[in-house]
């Protein structure tokens, strides 16, 4: 008869790291990192989503300040050069509508400087943010890495103490063979063999639990490495594109400047023109009218000098009318004068006039 | 570095800090009155721009080449900080969990470093680019008319920062051509778009220029018009590790001023290689009915009659018979001692006397 079994292999503590696991444990294990990925994700996705709008805004307003500046280089001008600053100066906001010379375009211009910078830097900032979610989530995959570590181990030592059961299963097999039916060492045997298969049980369901955990968080592993490149490239590209709008702007601050004053002083010129054309217009319109008057007047000067006699007939022979009319009654009235004069001599007594 | 895009000259650490500090403290050593842009929030700009670098947010800072004053690419940076702190730093988190977490990368450090950049700025009332009020000095709805200072802060095309001051009296009986509309409580005032662009345009305009463009207007009395001007700044920066090698303003006006600056980094500056040196000039250039005497104190700018020929000289004199002004111009500085000598060479040639304050190395 072989060596008797060692039962201290169903008394010995198997060495599992960490706390313990069972399916459910597990699950909520797996559940949390997941949870952990989702979040990342959804980061990822209102970043992304921000990072479109900004980036459509800021190449929009980049796109604005660039065509002015071809405007007023001359190089995308069709409709000649005031219709093209027409045409840039309504892309500005509050602009549209307003006269052409009533702004500053020097001062417009900065403004939407102002707006183009304000946008890389909102871009910019979320260069950061990714960064930061990036070096989460590889943190993350170091927490895993230890998991699947200590589930392999895990593994190892559930597998380790399985062979050690059948071992001694195998063992306890043939101690009881070799054992007196229904004898009280026959069922003691049993005993042992009835523990050492619960064991057995016990554990080869930890060799598949640790086994399928370690699968699952190397998984999870590749799975959180992908989000992490892919935050990582998209904040690479946000810096790339942010870096050179960056560039662009600081590069252009003085030009922006420098286009703006001549712009301002181009429409200095074109009211210059305007006024210039004004006063032109109304010379010509008074010289045109002077011309106009000489000749009418040499043309009619003779009808003119005839037609400055003061009186027509009609009103000559009228006046002659009155004139003998009026001789007339003051005739009659000296006479009347005269000839009470004369009757008042004839009546009055001698000496008494 | 040298010249890295039109009239813009780039300078990195530690020139460029040496070069805000020594901004910072001639702004302070200048004593500037409020006919200057408001010296607190310029301030409050380099130290900003000073933060910026120090702190590893920008690598560089631009300069005008030929103001040697920060740029618009400079005052906006802070400005736009200045705009996204408050959303960054709620971004952000805590400072104390990025500065735990400075050596996990390196972007930690870099997070930290912008926290207590933005922290320290959104407290800040920063230089603006562009600054338009206007405020009514007086109303009277009896007589019909109202006065008004119109001020405007400007970083100017041509790099230097300059506040424009102008005091007028608006006629209501012209005001259906009015520059600036009253609300209807009287109390509040706005100019209207076209005076407005027409100040602004003007800006870069002397005093006595812009008090005769401004007389032109109808319905309007002009009563003064002020500016006061912050630069040039020209300096000397010995580069660390560079051997001889020195940051010079690269486009210095080519003025009495600039050709003395230019003499002097020929002559005795170009062997100062071991002391930055400074010099930054203030204008002021009044045009007004109460000023007494007419008179440039500019070293650099006289006065206008001065620069016209005989026949200009008769029209723009029957000009200002029209317009009863006088204009008062003046200048100070403020200088490190290697460049005080020439300052005062300068005025002693234009035969005014000028203020010039002593800039202290640190």
């Amino acid at each position: 008869m072989s060596a008797k079994a060692n039962l201290d292999v169903l008394n010995r503590q198997v060495a599992y790291s960490g706390e313990g696991i069972s399916v459910k444990s597990l699950e909520t294990e797996i559940q949390k990192e997941r949870t952990i990925q989702d979040t990342k994700v959804d980061e990822l996705k209102g970043l992304r989503e921000k990072n479109i709008e900004i980036q459509g805004a800021m190449a929009d307003e980049l796109k604005k300040l660039r065509k002015f500046s071809d405007y007023l280089n001359g190089t995308a001008t069709k409709g000649g050069f005031l219709a093209g600053v027409k045409e840039v100066l309504s892309y500005i906001p509050g602009l549209r509508g307003l006269a052409l010379s009533q702004r500053s375009i020097e001062e417009l211009l900065k403004a939407q400087y102002h707006l183009s910078a304000r946008r890389v830097k909102e871009a910019a900032e979320y260069v950061d943010t990714l960064k930061q979610s990036e070096q989460d989530l590889y943190k993350e995959i170091d927490r895993i890495n230890v998991k699947i570590v200590e589930m392999a181990k895990n593994e190892r030592e559930a597998l380790g103490y399985v062979l050690e059961l059948k071992q001694l299963q195998e063992q306890l097999k043939a101690e009881e063979q070799a054992a007196e039916a229904g004898s009280v060492e026959q069922r003691d045997i049993q005993a042992s063999a009835d523990k050492v298969h619960a064991k057995l049980a016990e554990h080869s369901g930890n060799v598949q639990l640790y086994g399928s955990a370690e699968e699952r968080y190397a998984r999870l592993k590749d799975n959180t490495r992908k989000l992490a490149e892919t935050i990582r490239a998209l904040a690479n590209d946000i810096q790339q594109y942010t870096t050179a709008a960056s560039i662009k702007l600081d590069m252009a601050s003085a030009q922006i400047q420098a286009i703006g004053r001549a712009a301002d002083a181009s429409v200095v010129m074109l009211e210059m023109k305007r006024s210039l054309d004004v006063m032109t217009e109304s010379m010509n319109v008074t010289t045109q009218f002077v011309s106009d008057t000489q000749i009418f007047f040499r043309s009619n000067l003779d009808t003119l000098i005839k037609e400055l006699d003061t009186f027509d007939e009609t009103t000559t022979s009228v006046l002659e009318e009155n004139l003998k009319k009026s001789r007339e009654i003051e005739e009659a009235r000296i006479q009347a004068a005269i000839d009470k004069a004369v009757k008042r001599q004839e009546s009055a007594p001698l000496g008494a006039v | 570095m040298s010249i890295v895009a039109l009239h813009t000259q780039a300078l990195v650490l530690p020139e460029a800090d040496t070069y805000l500090e020594l901004l910072g403290r001639a702004l302070q050593a200048a004593r500037l009155s409020n006919a200057f842009p408001d010296r607190k929030q310029l301030q409050n700009s380099v130290d900003t721009l000073r933060d910026g670098l120090r702190l590893g947010v920008y690598g560089e800072l631009y300069l005008d080449a030929r103001a040697g004053l920060p740029n618009m690419a400079s005052f906006t940076r802070v400005r736009t900080d200045h705009e996204l702190a408050a959303a960054a730093l709620a971004r952000m988190g805590a400072r104390d969990s990025l500065e735990a977490r400075r050596d996990e990368a390196e972007v930690f450090a870099r997070m930290a470093a912008k926290h207590a950049y933005y922290e320290k700025l959104q407290k800040l009332e920063l230089a603006p680019v562009d600054h338009h009020r206007v405020l009514l000095r007086r109303h009277d709805p009896a007589s019909g008319t109202a006065a008004f200072r119109i001020e405007l802060t400007k970083l100017d095309a041509s790099g230097v920062y300059l506040r424009l001051l102008i005091e007028l009296t608006q006629v209501s009986s012209l005001w259906r051509r009015k520059v600036i509309d009253l609300d209807e409580d009287g109390e509040t005032a706005a100019a209207n778009e076209a005076f407005r662009g027409m100040v602004y345009r003007c800006a870069d305009l002397d005093a006595e220029t812009l008090f005769v463009r401004l007389h032109g207007i109808e319905g309007v009395h002009v009563e003064r018009v002020a500016r006061g001007v912050i630069g040039p700044a020209l300096f000397s920066l010995p580069c660390q590790g560079q051997g001889v090698a020195v940051r010079r303003t690269m486009e210095a006006p080519d003025d009495v001023l600039g050709q003395a600056w230019h003499a002097w980094s020929l002559g005795a500056g170009a062997a100062e290689t071991e002391r930055p040196e400074l010099l930054v000039a203030f204008a002021t250039d009044s045009a007004a009915g109460d000023i007494r005497e007419e008179k440039s104190n500019d070293p650099i700018s006289p006065l206008l009659a001065a620069r016209l020929g005989p026949q200009e000289g008769a029209r723009y004199r029957a000009l200002r018979e029209r317009y009863p002004f006088k204009v008062f111009k003046d200048r100070k500085f403020v200088a490190t001692p290697g460049l005080k000598g020439v300052v005062q060479a300068v005025c002693a040639g234009a035969g005014t006397k000028n203020i010039v304050y002593d800039l202290r190395l640190g």
